[in-house]
């Protein structure tokens, strides 16, 4: 292999290589979860190639070795994403990039390359999640960053590693009130282009239509959803129905939305008081908006759908924050034209024979009363059903293999069944799909619903009620609306199946929950009051400045900028530092000999200063001798070296340690 | 070897040291003048031991010297030498004045005229003498040890700055300590221990050891420190006038010669401060708001101004 020259000018100071290894190391590791096992192995190798290299074990790798990395990265990254320029494959790129710059840094500039590559980065984290824990982790991480950026400028002969660190501190320091200005007032401009996030690891959630078994796999996710903040207190678990889709179309198997008619929204008849909240909903990449059951009008930006759902005008890319007033008591339409009565009872012609038979039965025994038809259904349920989060597959005749064979299912399968035999008794009927229930925050006063909240009901068409709400699971599991679904199915095989580590099927009880609740809580006011900021910030400008314009901006932005600049110019002028960090450690040292009482006259050479030191303190003399020689040796002796350097540097930090103790 | 040479200097300081009592410092100083191939010029009040130190001086180095005493009617050829005509032979003969010796004891300088002294001075730059058209070479080595009374004595003609520049140094011999004095009482005459000295070194030797002096390293640090020192001289408060360039020069070699004495290859700061005075002393003046400064307080506050340990 060949060797690489170094010039002694661009060598880097083995705090400087562990610097850089560390903020390497710092700005990956949130990618660590999903980005692919050999990124990651290629990573640990870099990094122990590079202590190789730098500690002279081996040598840098020829160019022919180094090409043959690239490609077979490449190409593995080619494979890993499947061709996908999705925003993970550029991540794992950038990544990779950084890996394999470990093995090429010969002088200051390569070093320079891989710290600014690693704040790109540590940018990119932000891109897939924004906590606030992962915001401190981040500024620690940039602290890094800029702590091996100062690690590669200082004397190759220092070799401490706390002082790149502290100096990174009293750098960054100063950029804060300038961050804190841009952050208040710089104005949320949106992206002028956009990278799909990946696809392939698009957002758990709802979807427009619903087969046996969809719901249930939405329980293997503890993806948030959204919260709901209440002004005052929240409605009782049993009245916590989170409507989203209503889906009126049946087709033997599956329910779907179904041809919607041009028509507004169903008319409702508000009883009793209104509830209104405020909802922080996650990003789902679909259209559709949370509602408590039923909402009174929609959004800005949003519309109301014939059956009382809410749809925004926008795919929900980004994290949304709306407020809505809900009435929980309500007569919903309580008129039904033909065409809609048509609709609502529509069904295939064919299949699940069965069941049809049994609706037939029951509604001669009934003697077609709607009301006593549906305390059989429920009846029928509570007598032999189980609500099980895994339940068997159905097939064709999805509804009678149900109700007749397996007789275990989750609630869309209730729901299905319930909504396909009010409909064979001609009444009319809808599923609707949504969340049920959630957890309650004591302490910010919210309430936080998971997918693993998902669930389905259905409305049934009464004469002079209009649609009322019919629940089929809780007749077969009442604990489902009462209890939260965390609670219920903790001990189910398949809850949060995709989630092993998940800190929820961990931590039920103690002050563990409560602290997860508080961190909860924190974690939710920094996306309502930090990361939506733009919302208030409109407002916050008008109040302010009266509206932003231009030359306000740069007012805004100059000021502040000049005030610390300024500051750091009277410092600099005020206090000037020798250049030579030497000078600068040896000012440090008869600093902290002066605390003592020894003050340096300034025709006083170290020899003769600790010559009069010794007249007074011998012991403290003996510990300044080896430097004042070092002294002397450096900068008068004829043939000054590095090692002369490097002797003064020791015996300084020598004395230091001594003088400390 | 240049060991061994240093060493039998310092054993030649030592024998001085037996002559002029207590005034170890100024013999050193006195030397290393000699070493740096430079004139010396000793102010003091009569009676201080300035001429008992110049034989001494040429005694232990092995020189031919000779001594004029110079009184206010003397003339330019009472030093250097006169032509006189030589009947028989119908030629003008030179007849070489005092000046031509290895080492010239000029004694009371400032008791003669300015053209007489400017005859000396000359001399002395140059190393040669110049009388009748005829320029003569003075011997290697040439060193003059001149010594003049504070100008504050009655009948004196003091020094023109520009003359006082070619003195490598200026020292003070002062009174001797009580115990030097008692000592000195107790021994009494000293005219014939003077004669007695034996001679350690020879022009030779001097030679060798003015050569090696020169040899020894300055670093670049300590180049900056000397030149700092000038500097503040010239742009300091409180100076009327700075050191010149000849000076600098003159303070680098001393340093050298001082280093080399206490047998050190390098030079230090410490060896700057220890020729500063003498050196310097007599180049600088203080402003007319500082009248009352001596030159010895304005070195020393040079000394206090001037950081030895500023980088750059």
């Amino acid at each position: 292999m060949k060797q690489v020259s170094v010039k002694p000018v661009d060598k880097l100071s083995r705090s400087a290589v562990l610097w850089q290894l560390i903020a390497c190391v710092a700005v990956v590791l949130p990618n660590v979860v999903w980005l692919p096992a050999w990124v990651l192995l290629l990573g640990a190798g870099c990094i122990a190639a590079r202590v190789m290299i730098h500690t002279g074990r081996w040598s840098f790798p020829h160019w022919s070795l180094r090409l043959l990395l690239v490609v077979a990265a490449a190409a593995g990254l080619l494979v890993s994403f499947n061709r996908d320029a999705s925003l993970n494959a550029m991540v794992a790129l950038l990544t990779v990039g950084l890996a394999l710059k470990l093995l090429e840094i010969y002088r200051r500039r390569d070093a320079l390359v891989l710290l600014y590559v690693a704040l790109f980065v540590a940018a990119t984290v932000f891109l897939f999640e924004q906590s606030l824990l992962m915001a401190v982790y981040m500024c620690v991480a940039v602290l890094a960053v800029i702590a091996a950026l100062v690690s590669v400028w200082q004397d190759p002969l220092r070799e401490e590693m706390l002082r790149p660190l502290k100096l990174a501190s009293r750098m960054l320091l100063p950029a804060l009130p300038l961050m804190l200005v841009l952050f208040f007032l710089f104005p949320r401009i949106g992206p002028l282009w956009s990278v799909e996030l990946d696809r392939s690891a698009a957002r758990t959630g709802l979807s427009d239509s619903m087969a046996p078994g969809d719901i249930s796999r939405l329980t293997r996710s503890d993806e948030l959803a959204f919260r709901a903040v209440f002004e005052g207190e929240p409605p009782a678990p049993s009245l916590r129905y989170w409507r989203v889709l209503v889906l009126s179309a049946f087709d033997g198997r599956s329910w779907t939305v179904g041809s919607s008619s041009a028509r507004g929204a169903e008319v409702l008849d508000v009883q009793g008081e209104t509830l209104t909240y405020e909802i922080v909903q996650e990003p789902s990449r679909q259209r559709w908006l949370y509602a408590l059951d039923v909402p009174l009008a929609a959004p800005p930006q949003a519309q109301l759908t014939m059956p009382r759902t809410l749809v925004s005008a926008n795919e929900v890319s980004q994290r949304i924050q709306y407020s809505l007033t809900s009435a929980p008591a309500y007569q919903l339409a309580t008129q039904l034209s033909q065409a809609e009565r048509r609709a609502y009872t529509q069904l295939p012609s064919r299949g699940n024979p069965r069941s049809r038979e049994l609706v037939s039965t029951w509604l001669n025994e009934s003697q077609g009363d709607v009301v006593t038809l549906i305390d059989q259904i429920l009846a029928y349920f509570h007598a032999s059903f189980v609500y099980t989060l895994e339940p068997m597959a159905l097939g064709e005749h999805s509804v009678d293999e149900f109700l007749f064979d397996t007789r275990q299912g989750f609630c869309e399968h209730f729901a299905s069944a319930t909504a396909f035999m009010l409909r064979a008794a001609d009444i009319p009927a809808r599923v609707v799909t949504g969340y049920q229930g959630g957890e309650w925050n004591t302490t910010q006063r919210y309430l936080t619903l998971r997918q693993y909240d998902a669930h389905a009901w259905v409305e049934v068409w009464i004469e002079g009620q209009g649609w009322q709400r019919l629940d089929p699971t809780a007749a077969v599991a009442p604990e489902r609306i009462e209890m939260s679904a965390d609670q219920l199915f903790s001990g189910q095989a398949g809850f949060l199946a995709d989630s092993p580590l998940s800190a929820r099927r961990l931590i039920r009880q103690g002050w563990l929950l409560q602290a997860r609740m508080r961190y909860d809580a924190l974690n939710f006011a920094w996306q309502r009051w930090v990361l939506n900021y733009h919302h208030q910030q409109q407002n916050l400008l008008q109040d302010w400045l009266g509206g932003i314009t231009p030359w306000k901006m740069v007012l805004a932005l100059l000021v502040p900028g000049a005030l610390v600049l300024g500051w750091l110019a009277w410092r600099l002028l005020r206090w000037p530092q020798p250049q030579d960090p030497l000078q600068r450690h040896l000012q440090r040292l008869l600093q902290r000999v002066a605390r003592q009482g020894f003050q340096r006259q300034p025709d006083e050479t170290l020899n003769r200063f600790v010559a009069r030191v010794a007249a007074h303190s011998p012991a403290l003399a003996e510990i300044l001798q080896p430097v004042a020689e070092a002294y002397e040796q450096l900068h008068y002796a004829p043939s000054t070296d590095a090692q002369a350097r490097q002797r003064l540097l020791a015996a300084m930090r020598q004395a230091e340690t001594r003088l400390k103790s | 070897m240049a060991d061994t040479l240093a060493k039998q200097v310092q054993q030649a300081c030592e024998q001085l040291d037996q002559v002029i009592l207590g005034k170890a410092q100024q013999v050193r100083l006195a030397v290393t003048c000699l070493l740096s191939g430079g004139h010396l010029l000793i102010e003091d009040l009569p009676g201080m031991g300035k001429t008992t130190l110049a034989h001494a001086l040429a005694s232990v180095f092995g020189l031919a010297d000779s001594r004029i005493q110079f009184t206010s009617d003397m003339l330019p050829a009472d030093i250097l030498g006169v032509s006189v005509f030589d009947a028989p032979s119908g030629a003008f003969v030179f007849h070489p004045g005092p000046v031509f010796t290895q080492l010239l004891l000029a004694d009371e300088i400032n008791r003669t005229t300015p053209k007489t002294q400017s005859a000396l001075l000359e001399a002395m730059e140059e190393g040669q003498v110049t009388q009748d058209g005829e320029t003569r070479q003075l011997p290697d080595p040439f060193f003059v040890i001149a010594t003049q009374n504070p100008l504050t004595q009655f009948g004196t003609f003091p020094l023109p700055e520009s003359q006082l520049d070619r003195f490598l140094m200026r020292i003070n011999l002062g009174y001797p300590s009580p115990e030097a004095e008692r000592t000195l009482l107790m021994r009494g005459d000293t005219l014939s221990r003077r004669q007695r000295l034996p001679a350690v070194l020879s022009p030779e030797k001097l030679r060798e050891a003015q050569q090696a002096c020169q040899q020894v390293h300055a670093s670049s640090d300590l180049i900056h420190y000397v030149q700092r020192l000038v500097q503040y001289t010239r742009e300091g408060d409180g100076f009327s006038y700075g050191v010149s360039p000849r000076g600098a020069l003159a303070l680098l070699r001393c340093a050298r010669s001082w280093a080399w004495l206490h047998e050190r290859q390098h030079v230090v700061p410490e060896d700057v401060q220890r020729v500063l005075e003498p050196v310097v002393g007599h180049r600088i003046r203080a402003a007319e708001d500082m009248a009352g400064h001596t030159s010895a307080r304005l070195v020393s506050e040079l000394l206090s101004r001037v950081d030895v340990m500023a980088s750059g």
